[in-house]
């Protein structure tokens, strides 16, 4: 129960300002980068100090609160929202870089430092900080151990589980522990492995050693054009076979070229272009990358790419990656709301998948737009809407469940990187059955007995991620109809899947 | 089509948060209600009627909003952030006055025969050097110290006087562009007043003055007194008169506000005329190089010509007419000072905490001289230098132009 006397003791300990509690206030933390979910926190509280923060934890365990811990609030399934029950754990506060090591290649931070700030600040020493998220400009590292977050470059570099070297983690109980090794894998099973991804349900981490590499001594950025979705999608297929693996690969369709030409990151994207295709190659010799770009830019022209241009300098490479990852952001200029899915497809079934996303556009006469990441088959539909209009909205939510059946009949799952959250607790019958679901939600108890923290939202990503190729390779067909009515009640009666705690 | 004011601007926000790291409150607190995006929902909420104009805090995050638009050059879909705080503060203004320190602040400053008498003051008080001896933090030593900051350099080139009748007869030729003097420019700053007519002269533009005009209203428009606003609007549209010959401002606030009136009354026209000092000096390859001034400077863009007008290389390329000068970049030079007009005064602890890491990348690069196109920006600025113990200047970039042309002998 959230009291008075609590509130007390939440100021007692961070002080009067950074404590929140007037209803304009909680307003602003009712919603994170996917505004479709609106939950109005109980109380908000922005700790600045690892320990002030696992002192905040430890009263609330005392109090038996649940709590939800949030970084930038870019996250993309409504994972960061707190009900009138919980308390909201702001991160933004604990934002410095507690060491930057150029000779072991390791930073490490607290959880509120922005993704791009970690990268600028290694930047003198010729290092970044690979996983770059599109949001990389306002997003959290914490938020990204949370989320297991992607972004372009993971193509070649791995998401972010691949650079999280160690992890000190507040538990529940407010108990604080050390997961992994700064200085290599220690014995054991992977904690460090199975905490990333977690969405905030085994705890907070309030230090992140990450690993950082050398900045590519040789970069080339190619910008392909093409007259169909189909044929750039078989031109990614075909990068893909020839074995090269590029830095990054993504796909945009028109509708999302001519919202980012409309902006201020207008890139020069040719308006008239179905798809364009943005390759990126590099390595330590130049003489390497560029026979690499050579062998890219005949495949791209073998596959119909009707121009193709190579960013001249860095400056213009800039503006091409610039104008991507803002892509997200410029779609309020087709329509006052938006929704964004996220599931991941097997590279080679991308043509007919877009197809069909095409066609479920047409059904439920919507705008999707789609910008994602094809060298990994992570697609990212977005449904630009009016939500003032009668009706629409359910067409969105019958859309979006039309889609993501698509992607997960194609052999796919329901989320490559943004996370279940609260968005996606809906599709989870669609991949895992319930001896599965209660497995992930034992490993969670292991963490957090009493699943205070964030509840009502679930399970790591990663898990999913893996199991699910092996699932409905196994079983088809049956699953499918087997997962169908659980999946349906769900989305008929989103309240059923994410009860309060106990209520199950 | 219901008028909605201005809050139409925010429609295309989808909160992306991409803002985020833009706001100069936000990096201060980490507090989404402090940043544009949480801003903006309070804005839609109060639009709405979910929150009423008098909900204390939702009052107190507005307030707290510098104003600067840092946000609306990042932003994807183009939310007019600024237009949407405005509409915002109009609408509170309808249910509770500004706080009385705003409104003395205003007469004091904008109203042409108060304003007179005290600009008359500040500048005896200014000339007896107490000011920049007492300049300090606490409200009434940063006052001192904004006070001493507009104090001439030195070694300015004491050129013509550019009186107001001595300015059109200077030159024989038909004049070309008109003045805006404004009203802490014209009470604190005439000394910029001169270095401009004086530099575009050099550059071919022949500067008038034109009676009649008052001050631009956007110390106004922020607090929210729109209507004040309009009638300052529309007695500058008449003063100024018909016609394309362009008005030049070197105030990058009043630029900002003036290329508003297309929005504020619908004088679109008015607005077109509107140039910054530093766009009339570059125009056609200028400006005309002047003699070396052996100085390192810091250029910090004020967020009205950077963000509202999308000024950004302009005032460099004035300042690289100037052989010999030194620029060194600071980072995050295009955040906000804390300044944003009456904010300084309203909201002196959050302007404070806005302004420290300003200065301290200012007490890293250690520049001689801070230029920066804003009197806001200058008083800021050099408060918060002599506060520190630092002793870089602040001026106009157009007064090292004047300097150089000044030593090369254009004004002999």
């Amino acid at each position: 129960m959230i009291t008075a006397g609590l509130v007390e003791a939440l100021t007692g300990i961070v002080g009067a300002r950074h404590v929140r509690t007037a209803p304009a206030e909680r307003l602003t933390y009712a919603r994170d980068g996917l505004p479709t979910h609106r939950r109005v926190p109980a109380v908000v509280v922005l700790p600045g100090s690892r320990d002030e923060l696992a002192a905040v934890v430890r009263l609330l365990a005392a109090h038996d609160v649940p709590f939800v811990p949030r970084g930038a609030g870019t996250g993309l399934s409504g994972g960061a929202l707190a009900d009138g029950a919980a308390v909201l754990l702001v991160l933004t506060r604990l934002n410095r870089i507690l060491s930057l090591d150029p000779s072991n290649r390791v930073a490490v931070v607290e959880p509120g430092v922005v993704n791009a700030r970690l990268s600028a600040a290694a930047a003198p020493h010729g290092l970044h900080y690979a996983p770059d998220p599109s949001s990389q400009t306002a997003c959290t590292i914490g938020g990204n151990v949370a989320e297991n977050a992607g972004g372009p470059h993971c193509l070649k570099y791995g998401v972010t589980a691949q650079h999280v070297l160690a992890l000190e983690v507040v538990l529940a109980d407010g108990r604080v522990v050390e997961l992994g090794s700064p200085s290599g894998e220690p014995w054991g099973p992977d904690m460090v492995g199975l905490f990333v991804g977690s969405e905030g349900n085994f705890g907070i981490a309030t230090r992140i050693a990450v690993r950082l590499l050398p900045q590519p001594r040789a970069v080339r950025t190619l910008l392909a054009a093409f007259a169909s979705l189909r044929a750039a999608g078989e031109a990614v297929s075909a990068v893909i076979a020839s074995g090269i693996v590029p830095a990054a690969l993504e796909m945009m369709d028109q509708s999302c070229i001519r919202a980012v030409e409309d902006s201020v990151y207008a890139a020069g994207y040719p308006r008239d272009a179905a798809a364009v295709l943005l390759v990126e190659l590099d390595g330590h010799s130049d003489d390497a990358v560029v026979a690499e770009t050579e062998t890219v830019h005949g495949l791209l022209s073998a596959h119909g790419a009707a121009s193709i241009r190579v960013a001249a300098d860095a400056r213009e490479r800039e503006r091409l990656w610039q104008g991507r990852k803002k892509a997200f952001g410029a779609m309020g200029r087709l329509s006052r709301d938006l929704v964004v899915q996220d599931a991941v497809v097997p590279r080679s079934a991308l043509p007919e998948v877009l197809e069909a996303i095409g066609r479920i556009a047409a059904t439920y006469q919507l705008t999707v737009s789609n910008v994602f990441h094809a060298g990994d088959g992570n697609l990212h539909p977005n449904i630009s809407f009016d939500a003032r209009v009668p009706g629409l909205r359910t067409r969105v939510d019958a859309a979006s469940t039309e889609i993501m059946e698509a992607c997960v009949a194609a052999g796919g799952t329901i989320t490559g990187e943004h996370g279940v959250g609260l968005d996606k607790l809906r599709y989870m019958p669609l991949i895992f059955d319930a001896e599965s679901l209660a497995a992930m939600r034992a490993v969670r108890r292991v963490w957090d007995p009493e699943e205070r923290v964030n509840p009502g939202k679930v399970v790591p990503v990663h898990a999913c991620r893996e199991w699910s190729g092996l699932r409905i390779a196994d079983r088809g067909l049956r699953i499918e109809q087997q997962a169908r009515s659980p999946a349906q009640s769900a989305i008929d009666n989103p309240q059923s899947a994410i009860a309060p705690r106990g209520a199950r | 089509m219901i008028d909605r004011g201005g809050s139409e601007a925010l429609d295309t926000c989808v909160h992306c948060g991409f803002c985020l790291q833009a706001c100069p409150t936000f990096l201060a607190t980490g507090d989404e209600a402090d940043s544009p995006r949480g801003r903006i929902d309070l804005m839609r909420a109060l639009e709405t009627g979910e929150l009423a104009p008098d909900d204390p805090a939702l009052r107190l995050h507005l307030d707290r909003c510098l104003g600067c638009r840092g946000c609306e050059p990042v932003c994807p879909s183009g939310v007019g952030y600024g237009r949407g705080i405005e509409a915002a503060r109009a609408m509170l203004a309808t249910r509770r006055r500004p706080p009385a320190l705003a409104r003395a602040a205003l007469r004091a400053l904008t109203s042409p025969g108060p304003s007179r008498i005290v600009y008359a003051l500040a500048r005896m008080l200014r000339a007896t050097g107490i000011p920049r001896r007492l300049a300090g933090w606490g409200r009434f030593r940063f006052a001192m110290g904004m006070l001493a900051a507009t104090r001439p350099t030195r070694n300015a080139k004491r050129g013509t006087r550019n009186t107001r009748a001595a300015a059109s007869s200077a030159f024989r030729v038909p004049t070309s562009a008109l003045l805006f003097r404004g009203c802490v420019m014209d009470g604190l700053f005439s000394h910029v007043h001169d270095a401009t007519v004086r530099t575009l002269g050099v550059n071919g533009w022949a500067v008038g003055e034109t009676p009649g005009q008052v001050c631009c209203g956007a110390l106004h428009a922020h607090a929210g007194l729109r209507e004040e606003a309009r009638l300052l609007a529309r007695a500058n549209v008449a003063a100024f008169g018909e016609g394309d010959v362009p008005i030049v401002v070197n105030s990058a606030g009043c630029g900002a506000m003036l290329k508003e009136y297309g929005h504020l009354i619908g004088a679109a026209g008015f607005a077109a005329r509107v140039r910054d000092v530093t766009e009339l000096l570059t125009a056609g390859g200028g400006p005309r190089p002047g003699a070396p001034v052996d100085v390192q400077v810091a250029y910090d863009p004020p967020c009205h010509l950077l963000h509202a007008q999308r000024i950004a290389d302009e005032p460099l390329r004035v300042l690289g007419a100037i052989p010999v000068l030194r620029i060194v970049s600071l980072p995050d030079a295009a955040q906000c000072c804390g300044s944003a007009g009456l904010f300084t005064l309203l909201q002196p602890a959050m302007s404070r905490a806005v302004l420290a890491p300003k200065l301290a990348s200012l007490r890293t690069a250690a520049p001689q001289v801070v230029a920066t196109g804003n009197p806001g920006c200058v008083m800021q600025l050099g408060a918060g230098l002599a506060a520190s113990g630092l002793s870089a200047a602040v001026r106009h970039p157009v007064e090292l132009l004047d300097e150089s042309y000044g030593a090369a002998g254009y004004y002999a």
